[in-house]
């Protein structure tokens, strides 16, 4: 009974977008507090399915009884379902936030197209991490592209459809690698099912070792492109750029790290550390992520437009995480696991209370922020506290994450990735500490001098104040965290 | 909440009270009060006065003491307090300007009587008190006498820099917002001093690092933003810094609590080194060690004084704090053991060098603070030049290994008496600017006249750090010249030159100050100056009660020793034999001790007349030898040719942005503007081009890999 609740809350999420055009006559709130309700009940299913796994170990749940070699299998462990736990947590406080946003610069008969869009994307993601099958994964990745190139071009505007069509065809070049890798795999196995994948190679790859090798060089890459590792980062400053802002942090916090799992299913699950031990995976991993995390800061530096820095900013913050996977050990993976966490907390931190600055002041350029402290205090102090975590301030989740990758990198013998790490960590201080100091110590001579809260909708307030609470508690008590993601790394390697 | 430019005290300074206000007359009898207790208490346990009879007959009193005594924990309940009456301040600051400093001086007041109380505990070897979970790793504190004499010193300078910022505040703008950071660096200052582990230590390093950035800015002046801006970021390099060394040190040791951990240091080659290294790199920025004092020396003038006063007599010396700190916990051998060479094998080595950067930092210093005309540059250059000294100490600490106890006396006994006068002569600063509006000593004179007890606490101030018999200075010179003698009798015959250098430092020391009293309080005094009327208030009741303390430790040298400094060694590696010889029986104001500070003195006066009629105090150093262009240099030169690599000739020098790269002067635009610049310049040439060629990069990558791992594989 508890095992098919993870597919009958994916049908929740589906029904949900598919009732939203049901309600067009009537007043919007109508569909956004349904929808709330939605993803509320499906929270708490999930919490449901949580607290059975953490007690009674994983199961597998079949569509139709059909054996595993031919059918599709859900694999609900502890890894899947913290992270869904994790990602629908998150997405209901941006959602919170996205109603009151009013989905900015988006024309209002397309917000029930909006709110669509976004259950489908949960639901892929959903999917994503739930499945067992590398070809079913391949599928939600595609629903999952396609949403979101929907939703990046919900604004009509040229820029937008640029930046949709480059995330486009990126993405598919990137899905088509996938689907490659997957084929190559399934030449040398005969199986898509993960589980019977990761046996077979495990006795087999060494008659195929060309094939083996092909296969995890473009499921990486392809993976890669999807998850805006280093080089393969050009499509996301503009698409995080121009989406609206709640869907920026969608796309930055969440679907972001949804490929990331995906990477992690991939290297783990699939080939397991006998193949990883022998191809030089980590190498190659380890050298995209240090340079990704030194470029992609360097790059965000130079930024005028607040999310495009962001954007960037992400790219690094991707390095990281990808370093703590390239690194090959629990601790490792624990790290990089944290900081999917820690970085999808402070990017929609950073992403909502940008977003409320650009809804109420309608300013992008960084160079505007001078006295914003004064003017949208609560906003900013968000952007703070994320912004400090980005650079890795104690008490706040950054520094826990530098803290176990920076242990993680010393325990694999590779000193160099913690200088690295702390360089990027300074890159990060160099652009950020100076929009704080403008913000809050610096005049803008057009305005009031008091600092008062700002009147921005409360639903867009509460979710900011909840981030940010966030980021501290997890700074500061990160303990629980680390220990159940200390126990899914291990049960993954 | 903070209102902005917009004071909410009024200006009081326009009208002259010809009586003493009642704000004075309560603080006054609040900061003896608080004086005196500490006094009767340290009197009391050491059972000098039998105090704590009376307290024990008393039943209130007795409860009340054995509660204190008992609480577990009292470290928090200290550092908390400040954190708490910050926030109650800015409610009782709303509206008015007195109860929100009655609350301030409140705070600190009781945060001394807390201090006190763990007293007894830090005599019997510790207070340990610990938070698990936090972090992970859980943060824990410790009260041990090194701690408490740190407490101690923190705590009654706060206080009556507190009692002294009541007044001055009040030309200032933003007070609510001063007072408020100035308590939670308060906090994080007494929380660093607390610290049981190295990351408790970090945690408030660097709340104290982030909060005090709003100190130095204060102004809000351009000046203040480039001086903040070169603050924050080295602060932030420094705290990276120590949190790789914690990284390096909880993965070879395993754990991060305070205990000798120099057994299984040894047996990782190189990490040792690497871990003091960055430790000492990182603690020596706070603590304005050359080469990285470069910001020293803009941050401290421009904060406001009650600011800079606390910079230069407490925060930098959390910096030889946690050097030392870390030194004699991990890099010592157990206590009770005596280690044998190899353990202390370590510590020497370090040592040596940090007796040489402290050297060099003494030189800099003062050579520097010589040709300072703005009394507080002047200053924050001898806060330099003094930390030099604490280092040097420091230095011996480690270097001598378990004989090298003279150099911990002399380096703490500094640490206490640096914090004493260099706190009040920027006090002293901020009075004569209070009333004259000027920083310029140049353009001041005859101030002895208008500002009498100024003049006089400025003379005691200048006579402790220059080092006169009977004041506090000279104690711990001689204490810290004993040091050096020994590292060169039982060391290196090498430091014979450092003991060198330090005399004719301690010359330099003696000549900057004969001047600074010269110029501000002596000669004729310019016309303008005629109609200041002198006024009792706090600011002369701070200064006048750390003038009685500097001058009390100067005539009782043994008070600080026997109280503070020599428990300490029960809980040090030292060897017991030489701590009782030496230190216990050390006996100052001995003829050879005196003979040389004569001469010191006499080589002084030399240097300040030859210096005044040769107009040596005005030699400006050629621009290529100051640290910044020495450091920065070739890094700049990399950068400023970056848009010639990426542009080739066409690059875009008159763009407006790029234009600056050319510039030479690093003081116009630093190190980390020219770093952005360059980061625009190859972002504008780059950029696009990356991600027009996303289908390339995606060829060029795969194949790659693919060539990479197939080789790789069959090869």
């Amino acid at each position: 009974m508890i095992a098919q609740l993870p597919i009958v809350s994916m049908v929740m999420l589906l029904g949900m977008a598919l009732i939203i055009p049901l309600f067009k006559r009537r007043n919007f709130s109508v569909t956004t507090s349904l929808g709330f309700v939605v993803l509320l009940a499906v929270w708490v299913l999930t919490l449901l399915v949580l607290w059975h796994v953490r007690v009674e170990g994983p199961m597998t749940y079949r569509f139709g009884n059909y054996e595993a070699f031919l059918g599709i299998e859900l694999y609900i462990d502890l890894f899947a379902v913290l992270f869904v736990f994790f990602i629908l947590s998150l997405i209901m406080v941006i959602y919170v936030y996205s109603t009151g946003d009013a989905t900015e610069g988006v024309a209002e008969k397309e917000y029930g197209r909006y709110y669509i869009l976004l259950f489908i994307l949960l639901f892929a993601m959903l999917g994503i991490i739930y499945t067992n099958d590398l070809f079913n994964t391949y599928v939600f990745m595609e629903i999952l592209s396609i949403t979101t190139v929907s939703i990046i071009s919900i604004k009509r505007k040229k820029e937008n459809y640029t930046a949709s069509f480059r995330y486009v065809m990126l993405n598919e070049i990137g899905s088509l690698s996938y689907l490659f890798g997957v084929a190559l795999l399934y030449m040398v196995t005969g199986y898509t099912n993960i589980g019977l994948v990761a046996e077979s190679i495990g006795q087999h790859w060494t008659a195929y070792p060309a094939n083996a090798t092909t296969a995890i060089g473009f499921m990486v890459v392809g993976v890669g492109i999807k998850s805006a590792v280093f080089p393969f980062h050009v499509w996301l400053p503009d698409a995080h750029s121009t989406a609206p802002s709640s869907s920026s942090a969608i796309l930055s916090a969440i679907v972001v790290k949804v490929y990331i799992l995906i990477m992690i299913k991939v290297l783990f699950r699939v080939f397991g550390l006998s193949v990883l031990d022998v191809i030089p995976v980590s190498t190659l991993l380890i050298a995209v992520a240090a340079t990704g995390m030194i470029m992609g800061s360097m790059f965000a530096m130079a930024q005028t437009d607040i999310k495009r820095m962001l954007g960037y900013s992400s790219v690094a913050q991707v390095g990281y995480i990808v370093m703590g996977i390239g690194l090959i050990s629990v601790l490792g993976l624990q790290a990089a696991l944290f900081h999917v966490v820690s970085h999808a907390l402070m990017k929609a931190a950073l992403f909502l209370s940008v977003g409320a600055i650009i809804y109420k002041k309608k300013i992008r350029k960084v160079s505007e922020f001078n006295g914003m402290g004064f003017e949208m205090p609560v906003a900013m102090v968000v952007f703070t506290i994320a912004a400090l975590g980005m650079i890795g301030v104690p008490m706040t989740t950054g520094f826990i994450s530098k803290l176990n990758l920076g242990l993680a990198a010393l325990d694999g013998g590779q000193a160099v990735l913690v200088f690295v790490l702390i360089v990027s960590g300074f890159l990060n201080a160099l652009y950020y500490l100076p929009i704080i100091i403008n913000a809050f110590l610096k005049d803008n001579p057009s305005q009031i001098r008091v600092m008062r809260v700002e009147k921005i909708p409360k639903t867009m307030l509460g979710p900011l104040v909840v981030l940010g609470a966030l980021i501290v508690y997890f700074g500061l008590f990160p303990g629980v965290l680390i220990r159940v993601l200390e126990a899914v790394a291990a049960s993954l390697l | 909440m903070f209102k902005r430019n917009k004071t909410v005290c009024d200006h009081p300074q326009l009208k002259q009270r010809s009586v003493i206000g009642r704000f004075t007359v309560v603080s006054t009898v609040l900061v003896l009060f608080s004086i005196a207790f500490v006094g009767l208490f340290i009197a009391g346990v050491h059972g000098d006065i039998g105090v704590f009879e009376w307290v024990r007959e008393v039943a209130v009193l007795r409860a009340v003491y054995r509660f204190i005594y008992e609480l577990r924990a009292l470290p928090l309940l200290i550092i908390g307090l400040p954190f708490l009456g910050s926030v109650a301040m800015l409610w009782f600051g709303r509206n008015s300007c007195n109860g929100r400093d009655s609350i301030v001086i409140a705070m600190t007041s009781l945060t001394i009587l807390l201090t006190v109380f763990t007293y007894p505990h830090a005599l019997e070897g510790g207070f340990a008190y610990s938070i698990p979970g936090v972090f992970g790793l859980g943060l824990s504190f410790n009260v041990d006498m090194l701690g408490f004499t740190m407490l101690m010193v923190t705590s009654v300078i706060w206080f009556l820099v507190m009692v002294y910022a009541h007044e001055y505040m009040k030309k200032e703008f933003n007070c609510n917002r001063f007072f408020f950071f100035m308590g939670i660096t308060y906090g994080a200052v007494l929380g660093t001093i607390v610290a049981g582990d190295l990351l408790t230590l970090f945690l408030f390093f660097e709340i104290m690092t982030f909060a005090s950035y709003i100190l130095v800015i204060h102004g809000q002046k351009e000046d203040s933003y480039h001086a903040g801006y070169s603050y924050i970021f080295m602060g932030i390099i420094g705290g990276f810094a120590i949190l790789v060394a914690m990284l390096l040190l909880y993965f070879t040791v395993g754990d991060l609590a305070f205990d000798s951990a120099i057994a299984a240091l040894s047996q990782h080659g190189s990490a040792r080194y690497w871990i003091i290294g960055l430790l000492i790199f990182g603690f020596g920025i706070k603590a304005g060690m050359a080469p990285v004092h470069v910001w020293l020396p803009r941050a401290h003038p421009v904060a406001p004084t009650p600011a800079s006063a606390l910079l230069s007599g407490i925060m930098i010396k959390l910096g030889a704090y946690g050097i030392l700190r870390i030194a004699v916990s991990y890099y010592f051998p157990p206590v009770g053991t005596d280690g044998g060479d190899a353990l202390w094998l370590t510590s020497q080595t370090i040592g040596s060098a940090v007796i040489w950067i402290g050297i060099v930092t003494m030189a800099i210093g003062v050579f520097l603070a010589l040709q300072q005309a703005n009394i507080k540059r002047m200053l924050a250059y001898h806060s330099i030049s003094q930390m030099g000294y604490i280092v040097m100490g420091i230095g011996v600490a480690m270097y001598l290994g378990h004989i090298g106890a003279m150099g911990y006396a002399g380096a703490i006994y500094h640490i206490i008496n640096h914090a004493l006068f260099k706190s009040l002569l920027f006090m002293v600063a901020g009075v004569v600017f209070y009333h004259t509006g000027e920083s310029d000593m140049y353009k001041l004179g005859g101030l002895w006249r208008k500002l009498p007890l100024t003049a006089t606490v400025c003379l005691i101030a200048s006579l402790g750090i220059a080092g006169i018999p009977l004041f506090n200075g000279f104690i711990s010179k001689t204490i810290l010249h004993h040091g050096i003698v020994e590292a060169y009798q039982y060391g290196h015959p090498t430091f014979f030159y450092a003991e060198l250098i330090f005399i004719v430092i301690s010359a330099g020391t003696v000549a900057s100050f004969i001047k600074l009293f010269y110029y501000v309080f002596l000669r004729k005094m310019p016309a303008r100056y005629r109609r200041i009327t002198p006024e009792y208030n706090n600011l002369d009741t701070a200064m006048a009660m750390m003038a009685l303390i500097i001058v009390y430790i100067g005539l009782n040298p043994r008070f600080v020793l026997d109280t503070f400094i020599i428990p300490q060694f029960d809980t040090l590696a030292y060897s017991a034999d030489f701590v009782q010889t030496y230190v216990v029986g050390l006996t100052f104001f001995t003829a050879a001790d005196l003979w040389l500070m004569l001469g010191i003195v006499v080589f002084g006066f030399i240097i300040f007349i030859g210096g005044k009629r040769w107009h040596l105090f005005h030699l400006k150093l050629p621009y290529w030898m100051s640290v910044e262009y020495f450091v920065f240099y070739p890094m700049n030169w990399i950068i400023k040719n970056a848009c010639r690599l990426m542009y080739g000739d066409e690059c875009k020098y008159n763009d407006e942005t790029i234009t600056k790269l050319r510039l030479k002067d690093n003081k116009d635009i630093g190190f980390l503007d020219r770093f952005k610049i360059m980061a625009t310049v190859f972002n504008t040439r780059f950029e696009k081009r990356i991600i027009r060629s996303d289908a390339f990069i995606y060829t060029v990558f795969v194949t790659g890999v693919l060539l990479m791992m197939l080789v790789m594989r069959l090869v």
